[in-house]
């Protein structure tokens, strides 16, 4: 399930921000805000992603780099927010 | 950033960290350590910022050695008390102990046993006292010299640190909150990076510390090429508003206005490599800026700590209150609230470093431009994207093309945005445009060309763009940055040995030793003639040395300006002494007498026997500085009646027709006033930049519709095409180039008068006692005093052998002291020893 969870983020990252790039160089550790990836609309628009899909609410505070820098640490970040999400 | 694990040297490091922590080979260190003596080198030979930060940067290179050898653990608690040490170091004990006090307050407050809301409450209690204080409403026992420095270590960094102990669950140590409040280089630094408290602690060796130390290396090194270049574009490419006359010359003034911006970038990079050298792994303080390809790109590589603390504290928040306004809507409307608060915080900046509040138009709509720009961009990109990638993108000619287009575009619609934000008026920065209109000669093709080709080369080698860098490709990054710093700090090191560059060429060497040290340009000596920047409202004035200068001065200064020693009489001269006053200052007592002469009293009818001699001149001339008797002028007649020059007089007297801020056009009105008292010689001192001064002085009583009862000034006013009431930066721009027929007018009106009543005029030479550019006028100005016919006495080497900083009042108050009106005193009379002819004539009774 957390496969699968990942995949679909993962998935809504490339659609909407790598169109075209290949799928395998977006690993679980690429450095996504760090990385150059992520700017601050296209964080917002992941996080809106993911309280829209996921049920769950974020607080200003827990978009930065630590939280969502990378596909382990957003999953890390969702699932505190609902450990049964999947 | 060079931080890629895997199977190579820098992987291996990777590795190798995250075991042990902290740790660092002896060769590591010691190619670190001679990386850092090069640099030490390299400040001296450069006198890179005061002597103050010099002396701070070997408190932190030497800690630095001690603090790489620590256990971990010990390791923040050193480095926060080496930056406790830094404090008194710079601001002295007193100024130390209280500005540290103050700091342990506040932090404290944050830490009490309540309520966020009701530490909240208390710090904004204490901050209104200090806002207070800070705005003299209140007194201190403590001096104003430590605001700046307070105010860029609390003024943000409070307001991040009070979030994060909201939101941040990690226990906070004193070490830590100690370290980012008081951390080392930020004593010397009014301007300083708004660090990120969870980032500061987060990164503490966070990488191996030997990449992370080379990599503050890496920064330093860059920061000192930017003050370097900073340097020569403020020495020898700035220009002045009014030397904008064509085309060539807007360029050039748009460019250079906008990469004075060097010098904040110079000094972040600095800042932040010498937090590396103690473990701090942070983010880049700038990015390429000047390679920005669009509004919002700007903002993203322009000072990156100030962008993400907005983003942290005001952006994200703002869009998710908005939010139920639907996405777009709320980004919009945040990314507006955060410029308007962006300007509302410059402001409150500019009120901790100038203890005065900024509320300037062109300011607010700087920010709301550039505000509008980066929305509209953002609605750009929110519907079409940007260009992201994984790996390393393809170069095409296409895209190059296209993204250079862009970089200079965005770059030169931002070097027009940016002399807007920082001229001293929208009326002034309108001024510039009709230039435009000017002769379009093959000069104005240099910077568009220069700057197409810097960007053209920039694009090309960008560093990849996404994370996902090869191996390979770090360990080439790794060797090149390398490669990079070791051969700039050589370089420069080489270059700035004066047996080094005078090999090169006259030009080259003359250019290298512009760049060795810091004074202030031509343009700001120019601004510091006139007493003129406290009035200035330049928004980024904080970014200029002259400001530095002004900084340290003590709010109750007493200068000339406000010593009570002006009487507005109107006219073309507008000022004169108040007579039959005295005024007792810090340096003495200055006595004007019943004829309105800082002087003894005189018979208006000189005696029999007597050489008479009407000295004119300005502020250092009148003296002040100095008490009564103390003057120059004074000392001189004493040693002129006590060891004459001339048996053809009985006596001496030296009239003291010094008036401050008398420009030499002014001094006509002084010239008709002493022959009123029937002088037997003129002596007219001059201190340098007399034809700007001249110039503008005539654009000032142009403005202000003053008559001008000299025909031949009234003349050359009507050749320039300036009007009566017209803006003074406009009528500046049309006199300047008149600026030597002024100065000619009115020496040649002096000496003719002269000649015709049989007075002798002199014409001295004084210059001024500060280093620097504002020289640069005075072979012209002798040559058009000797060619009207004045005796020339040069005094340009009066101060030689002695240090300029014990001769004058202060750094700020740049009039000769005791000591240097001696030196005048004595080097004048050995003049008059050597040719008394010039003073006392040549026949018996001096004529």
């Amino acid at each position: 399930m957390t496969d699968a969870l990942m995949q679909r983020i993962k998935n809504f990252i490339m659609e909407e921000f790598l169109p075209g790039e290949s799928p395998d160089e977006l690993t679980e550790t690429t450095p996504l805000i760090s990385g150059g990836i992520l700017d601050s609309i296209a964080t917002l628009k992941l996080v809106m992603f993911m309280e829209e899909q996921y049920g769950v609410t974020f607080e200003p505070h827990e978009i930065d780099k630590e939280n969502l820098d990378n596909l382990a640490s957003i999953l890390r970040l969702l699932q505190s927010k609902n450990p049964t999400v999947a | 950033m060079d931080s890629t694990l895997g199977a190579n040297p820098i992987g291996t490091r990777a590795a190798e960290a995250n075991e042990s922590p902290g740790r660092i080979r002896v060769r590591d260190f010691t190619t670190v350590a001679l990386q850092l003596a090069l640099v030490l080198l390299l400040l001296r030979q450069f006198q890179i910022e005061s002597a103050s930060f010099r002396l701070l940067a070997m408190l932190a290179f030497g800690g630095f050695a001690v603090h790489a050898f620590l256990p971990l653990p010990a390791r923040l608690p050193f480095f926060s008390v080496l930056s406790l040490i830094s404090i008194p170091m710079v601001l002295g004990i007193v100024n130390g102990a209280w500005l540290v006090a103050i700091g342990f307050v506040l932090v404290a407050v944050c830490h009490l046993p309540m309520s966020f809301r009701v530490r909240g409450l208390i710090l904004l209690a204490l901050g209104a006292v200090l806002i207070a204080q800070r705005a003299k409403l209140l007194p201190t026992p403590w001096s104003e010299a430590i605001w700046p420095i307070l105010g860029s270590m609390f003024m943000f960094r409070l307001i991040v640190y009070f979030y994060d102990l909201r939101h941040d669950k990690a226990p906070v140590t004193l070490a830590q909150s100690v370290s980012y409040f008081f951390m080392l280089p930020n004593a010397c630094f009014p301007l300083f990076p708004v660090i990120d408290f969870k980032t500061y602690r987060r990164s503490h060796y966070s990488v191996d510390a030997y990449l992370t130390y080379q990599k503050g290396i890496d920064w330093i090194v860059r920061g000192i090429v930017h003050l370097i270049l900073y340097r020569y574009i403020y020495y020898h490419v700035t220009l002045a508003p009014s030397e904008v006359t064509g085309p060539a010359q807007l360029l050039q003034y748009l460019i250079s206005n906008f990469l004075l911006y060097l010098r904040v970038s110079g000094l972040f990079h600095m800042v932040v490599g010498m937090l590396y050298l103690f473990g701090f792994h942070l983010p880049e303080t700038h990015k390429r800026y000047l390679l920005a390809a669009s509004f919002t790109d700007f903002w993203r590589r322009i000072n990156i700590y100030w962008k993400d603390f907005m983003q942290k504290i005001f952006y994200f928040p703002a869009v998710f209150a908005l939010k139920r306004l639907g996405t777009n809507n709320a980004i919009i409307i945040a990314t507006l609230y955060v410029f308007l608060l962006t300007w509302m915080l410059h402001s409150y900046q500019w009120f901790w470093l100038r203890g005065s509040w900024l509320l300037a138009w062109h300011d607010m709509l700087f920010w709301v431009v550039l505000g509008a720009l980066v929305v509209a961009n953002s609605l750009y990109e929110i519907k079409y994207g940007r260009n992201r990638s994984l790996g390393k993108a393809a170069l095409t000619w296409q895209r190059t093309g296209l993204t250079v287009a862009k970089t200079y575009a965005t770059f030169w619609f931002i070097c027009i945005l940016w002399s807007f934000w920082t001229s001293e008026s929208i009326a002034d920065w309108l001024a510039l445009w009709p230039a435009l209109k000017g002769p379009y000669t093959v000069e104005a093709l240099l910077f568009p060309l220069l700057s197409l080709i810097v960007i053209a080369l920039g694009s090309v080698t960008q560093p990849i763009p996404g994370p996902a860098a090869a191996a390979g490709h770090a360990q080439r990054a790794w060797g090149r940055e390398r490669a990079i710093t070791v051969a700039s700090l050589l370089a420069l090191v080489l270059v700035s040995i004066e047996s080094v560059h005078t090999r090169v060429g006259t030009d080259f060497a003359t250019l290298v030793h512009s760049l060795r040290s810091g004074h202030l340009s031509r343009l700001d000596n120019a601004k510091l003639d006139r007493g003129y920047y406290e009035g200035i409202l330049s928004v980024d004035r904080f970014n200029s040395q002259l400001w530095e200068v002004y900084s340290k001065k003590p709010s109750n200064w007493l200068d000339v300006e406000n010593a009570g020693l002006k009487r507005f009489v109107g006219g073309f001269a507008q000022i004169d002494l108040p007579p039959s006053s005295v005024s007792i200052t810090k340096y003495g007592t200055i006595t004007i007498n019943r004829w309105g002469m800082r002087d003894k009293d005189y018979a208006q009818a000189r005696p029999a026997g007597t050489l008479r001699t009407a000295v004119l001149g300005a502020s250092s001339v009148m003296g002040w500085g100095v008490g009564d008797g103390e003057t120059f002028e004074a000392l001189l007649e004493d040693r002129l009646n006590t060891e004459p020059l001339s048996a053809a007089f009985e006596h001496v007297e030296l009239l003291n027709f010094g008036i401050p801020g008398y420009q030499p056009p002014a001094q006509l009105v002084a010239f008709d006033k002493a022959l009123g008292f029937q002088p037997s010689a003129v002596m007219f001192v001059a201190t340098g930049r007399e034809i700007s001064r001249s110039a503008a002085y005539l654009a000032e009583v142009v403005h202000k519709r003053l008559p001008i009862p000299y025909p031949e000034l009234a003349a050359i006013v009507d050749k320039s095409g300036a009007r009566a009431g017209m803006d003074e930066a406009a009528a500046l721009k049309l006199l300047q180039p008149h600026g030597a027929e002024i100065l000619r007018a009115v020496y040649e009106r002096i000496a003719r008068h002269c000649v015709e009543k049989g007075i002798r005029p002199v014409w001295v030479f004084l210059p001024q006692v500060r280093e620097g550019s504002w020289q640069e006028e005075t072979p012209e100005t002798v040559r058009i005093a000797a060619t009207a016919g004045f005796a020339v006495i040069n005094l340009a080497d009066v101060y030689q052998g002695h240090d300029i900083a014990t001769l004058r009042l202060a750094e700020w108050d740049e009039h000769p002291n005791v000591l240097g009106h001696r030196l005048i005193a004595d080097a004048l009379y050995r003049a008059l020893a050597a040719n008394p002819a010039a003073l006392f004539g040549t026949g018996p009774s001096g004529k």
